[in-house]
């Protein structure tokens, strides 16, 4: 555990005196993949919120480097990006412009090539770069917010249902890149509800339910999550 | 934490250049500017307006001078201009000029009777109200400062940013609170900009002008805070504006409205109506009851004149304007009660306006810009004052049968409008 | 039919549920209601005090002892104005114009002891008054009930679903805007109870109808807008916010932009301007307490000549008398024309402000509201006419009791003594002069005619209106 980057250590989070959470533990290493799997209602959003330190938990805690992020949270913050579901980055702006002022925000500097760059690397066509976000399509804005996570240049990153609005090559290429980020040394945390494209990628995952973390699946040396096991595993959680 | 200047550069630049919040100032500018320019034209032509009478009045008094050769005639046919003139401030707050009388001709006779003659505007327009600064700060601030607002927060949310916004910030309160400011300063550049232009165009004092900038910035501060407060909670940005609108509908209009009410109910008046009755049965009477009666009454206030009192010939000019004065004195209880009330309301107003920041602004520019009840007040005071000194004027020598001298009327009491503090 | 109801039913039921809705339902009613009742009572009441008030100044008038009757061209008498019935709905410019007026010889006074300048002046910014409930905050909380009707559908994405059950996008539109006409007859209900306590107080019908009528079309024009404007935008916030705009334009900025345009555009000179051209025109004619003035010259060569005597203490009447009578005449002819200026540039001041009404629906409400009221400036100089002709009759009434009654010599030598001053009297039974005055507004027909420009720029707002609807409806079809 020690060495783990993201962790949950017992953690319970009440929501309107209802308990969604209920002392879940997991722990992330560096460079590795996790996907946090999970029907509608499972506890998906309100974990990764935990991380994020928009909530708080009932008891135990969400590490970041093994702190707690409640304790911690600007520390905490300053180590990861996020990748919000489905986000509306600023419509009147450009991509190039959305990013500046985002990284502004974080007090990070980047140079227009580095932008661009990063850009090229979720492969948004360079003739879209100076478009303002209002005229983009949904899969253009989430490869915006991609090139945006990857330039704050976090060691951890967060991923809200990254895939959802994705036509499958763009998913093909997201995973790509998912894989090459988790080899260069950043450790990645998603939510997903999609089986098949979190065994694509993952190597590591969670099966939330009710609250309550109900398996866990590791990926074998180099090999990917099998499919079948994790799908049944979850339907057989939804009935039960 | 700090807010440096580069944190407000950037969300000025980022702010300013979504063309709602730009066509909103921009608006707001047009309209701020219009009221002051069309405050500017209306005070220059109340300005000479006066100077137009005084030359009237002074072409009048010469007429008179010149056919009349005694001073109880004089006294009678001779009116005199009083006036209050708009100050240097009044063409952001016109305040009530034009419900209010501003400007009486006034003579010898009894006061009572002369003094509530109302020379005022056009009662439709009077009754729609007048677009100026102050209008543009109590009412219009409130609502831009709303629509500013309001969604601070809840676009952010609507649109998925509000977490990665947090998330990504090196301080989250920061961006709000540099946000907030950068909306409510540009909103203060825009009110006060153009009002400092005009006011220094119409060479208002300096600390007259830093007293509407605080006023204007308190009316800011104040709405600020509750848009602030109410945009954390997690409704959508329509509901918000929606319970913002209420809260200002509520202070502007519905606090205002009951608190008259209320006060019209609890503050007894004596119908103005009475004292001119008083009035003009005193005077009346008194052509009916033996002289020494109404000598009576007016040697009690003015026992100089207790041995001047005989009178050789049934009409004498002393007998007149003394029981004009005996007038005066009956409906003094009145008009005392009258005033008193008028005080009491005004008051109790005040103590209203701490619920109603719009009223509160509204009083307060039209406080300093001096165009409110107590300048009314105040200058009704002027012209009782004055016509108590055309009285000393007049009463030595009428009572005293001086022999007419042109040379004399050279002394005669002149209205000064600058007695005004 | 049925189609539109269950829509309109279903509006309600989102209504009845969304908790900022009802409420605001339920606050356009109590003020409404709140409105109605209180200027009810305090028009009322006024009314009652003015009754007493007119009553008392008559008969202290005619109960005056034997006197010169010239006195009591000076003791003068009073008018009070009393309010028309429906200005218990539509006070409109009533207590910015005072309701006393003194009349006393050689003088048109103005009203005096208007209700604003003695009153606390907390509102400045609005009455308490149904007309300004209906014309400024209905519409507010109309937006505030009404913006999401379509939006929220597109934003939902149930319109794309409720277009695939098979309903029409017109159906939804007029649904909607049936919903929201509802909720207007709602907040009109206290108000035409109020109109029909006026008709109980006299009122004609037809102005009682043609003003629900209007205020009905006013709200309906505000109808249309907001379903309009919710369906043209694609989502809450910017359905509301246009909303909002424009209501802030329509109904609070641009009457007071409209007021201070006029004050601009048209000129009006003070009353005391106006006075001092009186004074001067004046000074042709003569002083009448002064009989020798040379003005009178004429007139006393024309009467010698006409009872064929020498000097004017052989006319058999009193010359005095004669010549105050004729001065009289001569001074109202020239403030009459004074007067009439005066209002004829008050009136183009109204109708320049009235011209507004074509870019605000909410200026043609309010200039239709007091012209149908009878609370507008073309009543309020009908009043003035009325007290002039009161004032003229009395004081020439007294002033042939002067000439007629009063010997010339016991007139010019009263001050001879106390006994000559006894003598200089005429019975009181000359006061008995006074009508009882009771002002009452134009009558139906002629306060339809009035109104006839702010009826056509309402109807204009409405078709306006209907033809926005229209295009909205035909646009989004496609």
């Amino acid at each position: 555990m020690k060495d783990s980057v993201i962790s949950a250590n017992n953690l319970s989070v009440a929501y309107a005196n209802q308990l969604v959470l209920n002392k879940v533990n997991f722990s992330v290493a560096q460079g590795q993949i996790f996907a946090l799997l999970g029907g509608n209602g499972a506890g998906k959003s309100t974990t990764l919120k935990t991380f994020l330190g928009t909530l708080k938990p009932q008891s135990g805690s969400a590490n970041i480097l093994g702190k707690p992020v409640h304790q911690h949270i600007n520390t905490s913050r300053k180590q990861i990006a996020y990748l919000p579901e489905s986000v509306m980055l600023y419509g009147h702006l450009t991509a190039i412009e959305n990013i500046q002022y985002f990284l502004s925000l974080a007090d990070i500097k980047q140079s227009v090539q580095q932008i661009e760059d990063a850009l090229t690397q979720v492969s948004l066509q360079p003739q879209a770069w100076h478009n303002k976000l209002s005229q983009y399509s949904k899969g253009m804005r989430q490869k915006t917010a991609i090139a945006l996570a990857l330039l704050r240049q976090a060691p951890i990153l967060f991923l809200d249902e990254p895939t959802s609005g994705l036509d499958p090559a763009a998913i093909d290429e997201f995973n790509q890149l998912m894989s090459q980020l988790a080899q260069a040394g950043s450790t990645i945390f998603m939510v997903t509800h999609d089986v098949y494209g979190a065994c694509q990628v993952a190597n590591k995952i969670g099966l939330l339910h009710q609250g309550e973390l109900i398996s866990l699946f590791n990926a074998e040396h180099n090999q990917s999550i099998d499919t079948e096991t994790v799908h049944k595993a979850f339907v057989r959680g939804i009935r039960a | 934490m700090l807010i440096s200047l580069k944190d407000l550069k950037r969300e000025a630049n980022f702010l300013l250049r979504q063309k709602r919040i730009f066509v909103l100032l921009l608006i707001t500018l047009i309209l701020t500017s219009f009221a002051l320019y069309t405050g500017i034209i209306e005070a220059n032509k109340q300005q000479q307006s006066i100077t137009r009478l005084l030359q009237a009045d002074a072409q009048e008094q010469e007429i008179v001078f010149n056919s009349k050769n005694d001073y109880g005639s004089i006294a009678y046919y001779n009116f005199h201009l009083t006036y209050l003139p708009p100050s240097q401030l009044a063409f952001a707050a016109m305040g009530n000029r034009d419900t209010h009388p501003w400007k009486h001709r006034i003579r010898m006779l009894a006061l009572e009777g002369q003094i509530y003659e109302s020379d005022i505007g056009h009662p439709e327009l009077a009754a729609t109200g007048h677009f100026d600064f102050a209008f543009v700060l109590s009412v219009l601030l409130p609502l831009i400062l709303i629509l500013l607002l309001h969604d601070l927060f809840a676009n952010e949310r609507a649109a998925g940013r509000y977490d990665l916004l947090t998330v990504t910030a090196s301080s989250p309160l920061k961006i709000w609170v540099t946000r907030a400011l950068v909306l409510t300063l540009s909103l203060f550049l825009t009110f006060i900009l153009p009002f400092v232009v005009a006011a220094v165009f119409n060479q208002v004092a300096i600390s007259q002008i830093i007293l509407v900038g605080l006023i204007c910035l308190a009316q800011i501060i104040v709405w600020a805070a509750i848009c602030f407060g109410l945009a954390k909670t997690n409704a959508p940005a329509p509901r918000l504006a929606s319970i913002l609108l209420s809260i200002w509908l509520i202070t502007a209009f519905v606090i205002p409205v009951v608190g008259d009410a209320v006060i019209e109910q609890q503050i007894t008046s004596p119908n103005g109506g009475d004292i001119l009755m008083v009035q003009r049965e005193a005077v009346n009477d008194a052509w009916d009851l033996p002289p020494q009666t109404t000598f009576d009454a007016f040697t009690q206030t003015h026992p100089e004149w207790k041995n001047h009192t005989s009178m050789n010939k049934m009409f004498e000019w002393k007998w007149y304007y003394a029981f004009q004065q005996v007038g005066d004195q009956q409906a003094a209880e009145l008009t005392k009660a009258y005033t008193e009330a008028a005080k009491l309301k005004y008051q109790a107003a005040n103590w209203l306006s701490v619920l109603s920041p719009s009223i509160a602004v509204q009083r307060a520019m039209t406080r300093i810009a001096n165009t409110d009840a107590i300048a009314s007040a105040n200058y009704q005071q002027q012209v009782r004052d004055f016509h108590a000194e055309l009285r000393s004027f007049y009463y030595p020598l009428i009572f005293n049968q001086v022999e007419f001298d042109q040379q004399q009327l050279a002394l005669l009491p002149q209205f000064s409008a600058n007695s005004h503090k | 039919m049925s189609t539109l109801l269950i829509i309109a039913h279903d509006e309600w039921r989102y209504w009845r549920r969304s908790k900022l809705a009802l409420v605001t339902i339920i606050i356009s009613i109590v003020m409404a209601l709140t409105s109605v009742v209180l200027t009810t009572i305090s028009v009322a009441d006024e009314n009652h005090q003015r009754a007493h008030l007119q009553q008392q100044a008559e008969q202290t008038f005619v109960e005056q002892p034997d006197r010169h009757p010239h006195r009591m061209v000076h003791y003068g008498h009073y008018l009070f104005r009393n309010s028309t019935p429906l200005s218990t709905i539509d006070p409109g410019i009533d207590s910015y114009t005072g309701k006393a007026i003194f009349l006393e010889g050689h003088r048109q006074n103005s009203a005096t002891f208007s209700n604003q300048q003695h009153s606390s002046q907390l509102t400045e910014f609005g009455p308490l008054s149904p007309a300004f409930v209906l014309q400024t905050i209905a519409p507010l909380l109309l937006i505030l009930i009404g913006y999401s009707a379509i939006s929220r559908e597109t934003e939902a994405g149930t319109l794309s679903f409720l277009l695939a059950q098979g309903l029409s996008y017109w159906q939804l539109l007029l649904g909607k805007v049936a919903a929201l006409f509802s909720v207007n007859l709602l907040v009109l209900s206290p108000f035409i109870l109020g109109c029909l306590l006026a008709a109980s107080h006299g009122e004609s019908s037809a102005i009682i109808v043609t003003f629900i009528l209007s205020y009905l079309v006013y709200l309906l024009v505000w109808t249309l807008f907001i379903v309009a404007i919710s369906a043209l935008t694609n989502s809450n916030n910017s359905s509301f916010a246009m909303l909002i705009c424009c209501w802030l334009f329509a109904c609070l900025l641009l009457p007071r932009i409209a007021a201070n345009t006029t004050q601009y555009l048209v000129e009006q000179p003070s009353k005391i301007e106006n006075d001092f051209a009186v004074k001067a025109k004046l000074r042709e004619l003569g002083d009448g307490h002064n009989s020798a003035d040379p003005a009178f010259l004429q007139l006393k060569a024309n009467l010698l000549a006409q009872y064929q005597v020498e000097k004017v203490e052989d006319l058999p009447v009193n010359f005095r008398g004669i010549v105050a009578k004729n001065s009289e005449a001569e001074l109202t002819k020239i403030l009459n024309t004074f007067a009439k200026e005066q209002m004829q540039r008050e009136l183009k001041q109204s109708t320049t402000n009235q011209l507004f009404a074509w870019l605000t629906p909410a200026l043609a409400i309010r200039g239709l509201s007091m012209q149908l009221a009878g609370t507008d400036i073309s009543s309020y100089h009908k009043f003035l006419r009325e007290a002039e002709q009161v004032r003229y009759e009395f004081v020439q009434s007294l002033n042939k009791a002067h000439a007629e009654q009063l010997n010339y010599q016991t007139d010019i030598n009263r001050y001879q003594d106390s006994q000559a001053l006894q003598n200089a009297r005429v019975s009181a039974n000359n006061w008995q002069i006074l009508n009882n005055f009771e002002f009452k507004p134009f009558n139906a027909e002629q306060r339809l005619t009035q109104s006839k420009l702010a009826l056509m720029q309402l109807t204009f707002w409405l078709i306006i209106l209907a033809v926005f609807l229209g295009l909205v409806g035909r646009k989004s079809q496609c």
